[in-house]
């Protein structure tokens, strides 16, 4: 058999390995981010908020020639769907890299602040949580394996359970103000990481729309089917 | 408006088989496209439909082509009056070319005789107009065909095709011979007709087939691959060879 578009396959190819590299790096930058959180790292909050650029370029990049792409080829079947679950991916893993920023500005600023050991382990533990969550999303999409792409949905009801609790938290805090402004900010901190693992869900979805041609969402947020969801 | 149901078609050039068992539907008020490879049969499958294919010498059919549950290749049936009923659009506009603009319009209708000045007048507009073409012809209704555009020739072949008020039309790669505005006026042209026609449409175009079939066969040596609605062929096909068909992935 002749391959007759080699040229747009190819780029097509190379479009997904910048995904999928982008994707490693926002990973990178939520991790680094939550080891600048918690071990009171400033220089390492910088670098996590100067590196955002270079995610941001090669969002762009990515979206630029996607477009083109859809101008010039008008993919069809299982190419237009790698099409358009690369532009939703590519967004999804900008979104996690503006999340690392949002968490390492947020470690600066409360740098000088009392802090709790229980919140700042849960944290941690939220991190490491949806850090996993993204490189199983992302292979998944690599390996083209819905299987595992499908476990994200139960990675992601802890990440959800230590966000829910903790407001309890740091409402507990509430005696002492400078705890108590901490505390409001490591709630920010909190849904910041909850969402990273919202969009590592997302990601799954579309390794799934990918495979089957069919788009659904794991859990409907409007429509829970989990208790842990009510 | 017929609905075309073929069964077990198959078709035979001499010794040399062009289709292999072809089942299909053609829905009335709908659109069907037939792409594939060239040589894959796809032609031979709409002449078929109008028993043109046995015209050609040693050509033979077996299996059946229902219109609207009739049997246009029983033995009672008379193939001129099929192709009267089967309007059928070619892939290079042939309008004859020192006939006038209206003339050619109502070739179709004049071989069938019995009607008058006045008559075919009327009629060569009704078919003018449903073609799209009366706007850009009115006044030159007496110059010969051959001096349209392109794209104008072919909407006079249609035009011709329709006037003799067909239950189905065939077109046969219609657009190929024509500039990009022209193929998408023929299509837009396509898209009304199909209110009032069983349209079926041969293009090596996939993108057009995309736009404007509601329902698309994938043929390949002969076999129908894979008919499916044509939003499913182009997002998520059954069929391996169809994926790599559309894809680009061998042609």
């Amino acid at each position: 058999m002749l391959e007759t578009r080699k040229r747009f396959h190819d780029e097509l190819a190379a479009l997904e390995s910048e995904i999928l590299g982008l994707g490693e790096r926002a990973q990178r930058a939520v991790e680094r981010a939550v080891h600048a959180l918690v071990h009171k790292d400033a220089r390492e909050a910088d670098a996590v908020v100067a590196g955002d650029d270079a995610l941001d370029a090669t969002y762009l990049d990515v979206e630029q020639r996607i477009l083109s792409l859809l101008a010039t080829q008008t993919p069809v079947a299982s190419d237009l769907r790698l099409v358009s679950a690369i532009l939703h991916a590519n967004l999804h893993l900008e979104r996690v890299g503006d999340q690392a920023v949002n968490i390492a500005k947020i470690a600066k600023v409360t740098m000088d602040l009392p802090t709790s050991q229980t919140v700042v382990s849960h944290l941690e533990e939220m991190g490491e949580l949806v850090g996993a969550m993204l490189r199983t999303a992302l292979d998944a999409f690599a390996r083209r394996d819905a299987d595992l792409a499908q476990t994200l949905q139960a990675m992601d009801e802890p990440v959800d359970r230590l966000n829910r609790n903790m407001y309890r938290e740091v409402a507990a805090l509430a005696s002492d103000p400078h705890a108590l402004e901490w505390g409001i900010r490591m709630n920010v901190v909190a849904r910041q990481l909850e969402r990273v693992g919202d969009h590592a869900v997302d990601i799954g979805e579309q390794v799934a729309f990918l495979l089957t041609g069919e788009f659904r969402e794991f859990t409907d947020a409007s429509h829970p089917t989990s208790p842990l969801k009510a | 408006m017929r609905r075309i149901e073929a069964s077990e078609l198959s078709a035979w050039y001499g010794t040399k088989q062009a289709l292999r068992d072809v089942n299909m539907v053609a829905e009335p008020q709908a659109v069907t496209a037939v792409i594939g490879p060239s040589g894959c049969g796809k032609s031979t499958l709409i002449r078929c439909l109008n028993r043109m294919h046995e015209e050609v010498p040693g050509a033979r059919v077996t299996g059946k082509v229902l219109f609207d549950g009739q049997d246009i290749y029983a033995p009672d049936i008379d193939p001129v009056q099929i192709r009267r009923r089967v309007g059928m659009v070619f892939q290079k506009p042939n309008p004859f070319p020192t006939m006038t603009v209206l003339d050619n319009a109502v070739a179709g209708l004049r071989l069938g005789g019995g009607l008058g000045r006045a008559e075919l007048r009327e009629r060569g507009e009704l078919a003018l107009r449903a073609a799209g073409l009366w706007d850009e012809v009115k006044d030159w209704l007496d110059q010969p065909g051959a001096r349209l555009s392109g794209g104008q020739q072919q909407r006079l072949c249609i035009a011709r095709a329709l006037a003799v008020e067909p239950e189905v039309l065939l077109m046969d790669e219609p657009c190929s011979a024509l500039d990009p505005a022209s193929t998408l006026r023929i299509e837009e042209l396509i898209e009304e007709l199909k209110a009032n026609y069983t349209v079926v449409i041969v293009t090596h175009n996939m993108q057009q087939a995309a736009r404007v079939a509601d329902w698309t066969m994938f043929v390949l040596l002969g076999e129908a691959v894979e008919y499916s609605p044509t939003r499913k062929l182009f997002t998520r096909p059954d069929d391996k060879r169809t994926e790599d068909y559309v894809t680009g992935r061998f042609g």
